[in-house]
């Protein structure tokens, strides 16, 4: 009997050590094989395709600025190559590019990192300058949007004040004037605030591109009463970072007022402000038709540059647009294909 | 007397609140997806939307089969990776395992069923994926990535429900098969798991369930791609993929085109769920 139990716990202990072999054997195979495929030579495989979903703005400005459209249904869609992966995370997408030695994706310059690498388009690298002076040429426009028109631009001394509802131009009335005209006084001087020098340096910090030309800088007359009150900002997580920074710095100019910022997307952002239930709206894409035929505008915020991005141990440092159009829309599949490659080959020998 | 009488009332109306809840919850799911998603399928047609091979929601197509293929696919990888698994687990666990064993394996099981699925997500795709990618065709986001993944992620259904399948079979039936001169496998593989297997194929079914439902860690390593796959190392996109994807910027009949992707993936679990109830009835009939 106790020889018996000897036995059963000789045999389940080499049973366990067998199995915990097997686990060893298979995990060294995996890197040995992983060994060898770094090896392989990239230029005749395949590029890996990696783009956003259909819908999302960057997306959308990709597509567009690089002249990847076409009619359908009467309607203009992209030819992003249906066998791209699709991704809906910025991150996720980063992670993928970095350890797939071919692919080829594209991120918001503001979430750029060192773990990827941003490529040269037509010998531009993305840069804030680059963007700004529009020499790179894939970029993109954030919105602020409101269901009322509002100029960013008018000024508290009246000057740009043409509206006769704007607290601008009744400073006395605002103290009897109606919660809705506070309110609009409120955005406007927000706007007023995004739009300044101070509101367009804090854009530029955060790796955005400015959209104000010549801001001027932000003040209150001395006999003017600093506004108070409650808004809700709601809309883009791509907007939403930099609209964080933008709100505490203007709360601490205006002690009297809160900001409160909800981060969802662009869609939920513009149908919160139809419905009433946030005041301002964050978002990366351009209205549709129905929601601007449904009141909405849009303020232009900020400009934001789409970097294309390839794993860092890619050996180019640069496309032309031209390839990168026929990467996205399958017309090349090999890295051979490209003329950048075989230049930079020849150059090698 | 008055004052337990009132206690009575009070504790009834708690129970029944409670009780309420859940049935009015998914009342409001059926009421909102139906509403907001027949329209949307009557506008794209009925036979558009289900067998329509393409899905670019920028040009008004908005065919959805070769997301209800590749959720069918992806669910099947899962059940042929998961549930043999499972099952030998679970015979293991309740029959061959010494306690000491056991202890071990119940806690890890335990635990495999409560980590997040976006950890899942981030498994597969910092381990998984580049594994895939190096030894084996494609770019490693693929069909077989998330099958892989989902088979680990339904493990824990499988394991438990048919473990509690197993055990629940009286005693008498495995001494009888032992007096009878059967060895103990004998006695497990002949006449237990026979006598358990409608509460085995109730935990199959309840993997399939879970591997259609999930999204976040399918969406992290499936690769998307709006296509039938041809092979198991191209990209797939399911239909909850399909929805969680394009939610974010979605707008008119797209916006609605998604959410009739959730009727039609709400019919898919509700059959399922008759499934379940169908085996668990034959199981107590027998």
């Amino acid at each position: 009997m106790c020889k018996q139990r000897m036995c059963s716990r000789i045999s389940q202990a080499s049973a366990r050590l067998f199995g915990l072999a097997l686990l060893v054997a298979a995990s060294l195979a995996c890197v040995t094989l992983s060994a060898c495929a770094h090896t392989s030579d990239l230029s005749s495989e395949q590029i890996s395709v990696y783009s956003r979903e259909d819908g999302s703005g960057t997306r959308g400005a990709f597509a567009e600025l690089l002249g990847l459209e076409t009619e359908m249904n009467g309607k203009t869609v992209d030819t992003i190559t249906p066998r791209a992966v699709v991704t809906n995370s910025t991150a996720v997408m980063m992670t993928s590019v970095a350890s797939d030695p071919a692919a080829i994706g594209y991120i918001s310059y503001g979430s750029l990192n060192d773990m990827v690498k941003a490529l040269e388009i037509d010998g531009v690298s993305p840069t804030s300058e680059s963007i700004k002076d529009k020499s790179y040429p894939i970029f993109r426009a954030f919105s602020l949007v409101t269901n009322e028109p509002v100029d960013p631009a008018a000024d508290s001394d009246g000057e740009g004040g043409s509206h006769p509802t704007t607290a601008a131009d009744a400073p006395d009335a605002a103290d009897t004037s109606e919660p809705a005209d506070d309110k609009r006084a409120l955005i406007q001087d927000f706007m007023r605030f995004v739009a300044s020098q101070q509101g367009q340096g804090i854009i530029e910090e955060n790796r955005f591109v400015g959209s104000v030309e010549d801001p001027q800088t932000y003040t209150h007359a001395s006999n003017q009463a600093k506004p108070a009150g409650k808004l809700v900002i709601a809309g883009s997580s791509s907007v939403a970072g930099v609209m964080e920074k933008l709100a505490e710095a203007y709360e601490q100019e205006n002690p009297d007022v809160s900001l409160e910022i909800q981060q969802s997307d662009s869609t939920t952002g513009i149908a919160m402000v139809e419905a009433g239930t946030c005041d301002i709206g964050m978002t990366s894409r351009n209205l549709t038709e129905t929601e601007t035929a449904s009141g909405m505008f849009a303020t232009p915020l900020a400009f934001d540059g789409i970097a294309v991005i390839v794993s860092p141990t890619f050996p180019l440092d640069g496309l032309t647009s031209q390839e990168v159009r026929d990467i996205f829309s399958a017309e090349t599949t090999t890295f051979s294909e490209l003329p950048s490659w075989s230049q930079a080959e020849t150059k090698e020998d | 007397m008055r004052s337990s009488h009132a206690k009575e009332t009070f504790a009834r109306i708690c129970f029944t609140l409670a009780a309420a809840l859940s049935i009015v919850a998914v009342a409001l799911i059926c009421i909102f997806l139906f509403a907001n998603g027949i329209p949307a399928m009557a506008e794209i047609g009925l036979p558009e939307f289900l067998l329509g091979h393409t899905w670019k929601p920028s040009g008004d197509e908005f065919g959805i089969f070769p997301m209800i293929i590749g959720s069918i696919y992806v669910t099947a990888g899962a059940i042929i990776i998961g549930v043999p698994t499972g099952i030998l687990t679970a015979i293991f666990l309740s029959r061959f395992a010494s306690s000491g064993v056991a202890r071990l394996l119940r806690p890890g099981i335990e635990l495999l069923a409560g980590i997040p699925s976006v950890v899942y997500g981030f498994f597969a795709l910092m381990v998984i994926v580049p594994i895939i990618r190096t030894t084996l065709p494609g770019n490693g986001l693929s069909l077989l990535a998330a099958a892989l993944i989902l088979g680990i992620m339904i493990l824990p259904t499988i394991i438990t429900v048919s473990k509690n399948a197993l055990d629940a079979v009286p005693k008498s039936y495995y001494e009888s098969a032992l007096a009878l001169g059967a060895t103990h496998e004998r006695a497990v593989f002949r006449v237990m798991v026979p006598a358990a297997f409608s509460g085995i194929m109730a935990a199959v079914v309840l993997g399939i369930g879970r591997a259609l439902g999930e999204t976040m860690a399918v969406v992290m390593v499936a690769g998307n791609q709006p296509l039938i796959p041809e092979s198991i190392f191209d990209g797939v996109r399911t239909l909850t993929a399909n929805i969680v994807l394009e939610m974010g910027y979605a707008a008119d009949l797209h916006r609605e085109a998604l959410i009739a992707t959730g009727v039609v993936l709400f019919v898919f679990i509700m059959l399922i769920s008759l499934l379940f109830a169908a085996i668990k009835k034959r199981g107590q009939n027998s």
